[in-house]
């Protein structure tokens, strides 16, 4: 049936998690758009067909006519199903800087096609100059904190040296505890790198 | 339009409906029955709902009640409704119901969809706030699409209160990275 695959890709989109990226799908993409490029061979047939007859093709309501209706409501719809696929990744890959920063961890990167990855890198880079035009951060926490220090435990391994606002490096070998500043640690937990301490 | 990239619009217009193909039309092979791509005024053919609504507004097929809308499913909400499993019979039952009472003219549908969701969404809002985890895993599969969203919901924002009221750590691991945590033994 017309469509099908375009769905297939939709209903990819929707059986992830909400907010999770799944691989981008290329190989189905490409049989999408090679079943686009058969409907556009076929309604063009259709049409010439009915301009050899010497129909008008604006009035004529014949068998040819609803032919190439159908053709062209299903290239109609198999757009509106890859627009959304992509528009709809789109929206995740922005609100990733937000949610994990301006480094992408490597599973999410592997997911990402080549266009969403310039596109990342743009966006990022797009806000960072807007952020630095108004010399605010604006990705960091929206509540005001009741003490700018928090407690934490490395739960990965992060490297050595990582050099933190106040000029001092530390060393954040894996389960070990850390007094820092909510602005440095708040990175490295939305990567899930470390995790809050509380009570 | 506000809806072109909606996943749940478009996935909820593949559903198939059976029409009747009112006009011919050529160079098409939508009807699995017939040999040639050629489908004859009156053949019967199942087509997605994206398709048969289009072609219904220009007249070209007549489009028949899905039979998710049928006699006996309008009976077995009837009797229990909290209990009819409407997700095998279609998953976006209350979205293509609206959808579909337009194109075929069928007034009753709405009333159908209103006292369904009516009694159906008294059960959600209570299992999704006193039931246990395991005893709703058989519950949820009989939901529509519409209400897991209704009943996720209902059990986040409890999840939220719960939260705001104990306390709990402000930072987490965002959710893009999923949920599953690699070992890094």
């Amino acid at each position: 049936m017309y469509g099908r695959k375009a769905c297939q890709l939709v209903k990819e989109l929707a059986s992830g998690e909400k907010g999770q990226l799944t691989l981008f799908n290329i190989d189905l993409i490409d049989q999408v758009i090679a079943e686009c490029s058969q409907h556009h061979l076929e309604l063009q047939s259709l049409i010439r067909k009915m301009q050899e007859q010497g129909l008008d093709v604006q009035t004529s309501r014949n068998a040819d006519h609803y032919g190439a209706l159908i053709h062209h409501l299903a290239l109609v719809r198999n757009k509106r199903c890859l627009m959304a696929y992509v528009h709809n990744r789109a929206e995740v890959i922005q609100s990733l800087i937000w949610k994990v920063g301006p480094i992408l961890p490597q599973q999410i990167e592997e997911r990402l096609s080549h266009s969403e990855e310039e596109y990342f890198k743009k966006h990022s880079s797009a806000l960072k100059s807007y952020m630095s035009r108004l010399e605010l951060d604006l990705t960091v926490d929206m509540v005001p904190p009741k003490d700018p220090y928090i407690q934490v435990r490395v739960i990965d391994d992060i490297g050595e040296g990582i050099v933190l606002s106040d000029d001092k490096t530390a060393n954040f070998a894996p389960h070990s505890m850390h007094f820092l500043k909510r602005t440095d640690a708040e990175q490295f937990i939305s990567r899930g790198l470390m995790e809050e301490l509380t009570g | 339009m506000e809806k072109y990239y909606d996943i749940d619009d478009i996935i909820t217009e593949e559903e198939t409906v059976s029409v009747i193909f009112q006009k011919a039309a050529s160079g098409v092979g939508i009807d699995p029955s017939s040999e040639t791509d050629f489908v004859e005024v009156g053949s019967k053919v199942e087509v997605p709902f994206w398709l048969a609504h289009e072609l219904q507004l220009r007249q070209a097929i007549s489009v028949n009640v899905p039979t998710c809308f049928n006699q006996k499913t309008r009976l077995e909400i009837q009797a229990d409704s909290a209990c009819v499993d409407l997700r095998s019979r279609c998953p976006y039952f209350y979205e293509f119901g609206c959808k579909i009472a337009s194109t075929v003219g069928d007034r009753t549908i709405g009333f159908l969809l209103l006292s369904a969701f009516k009694s159906r969404y008294k059960e959600v809002l209570t299992k999704a706030h006193t039931a246990a985890l395991t005893a709703t895993s058989r519950f949820s599969m009989i939901l529509t699409k519409e209400e897991t969203s209704l009943y996720e919901a209902a059990q986040s924002s409890m999840a939220a209160f719960k939260k705001w009221r104990m306390g709990g750590p402000r930072f987490q691991r965002a959710s893009v990275l999923g949920r599953k945590r690699k070992s890094t033994d």
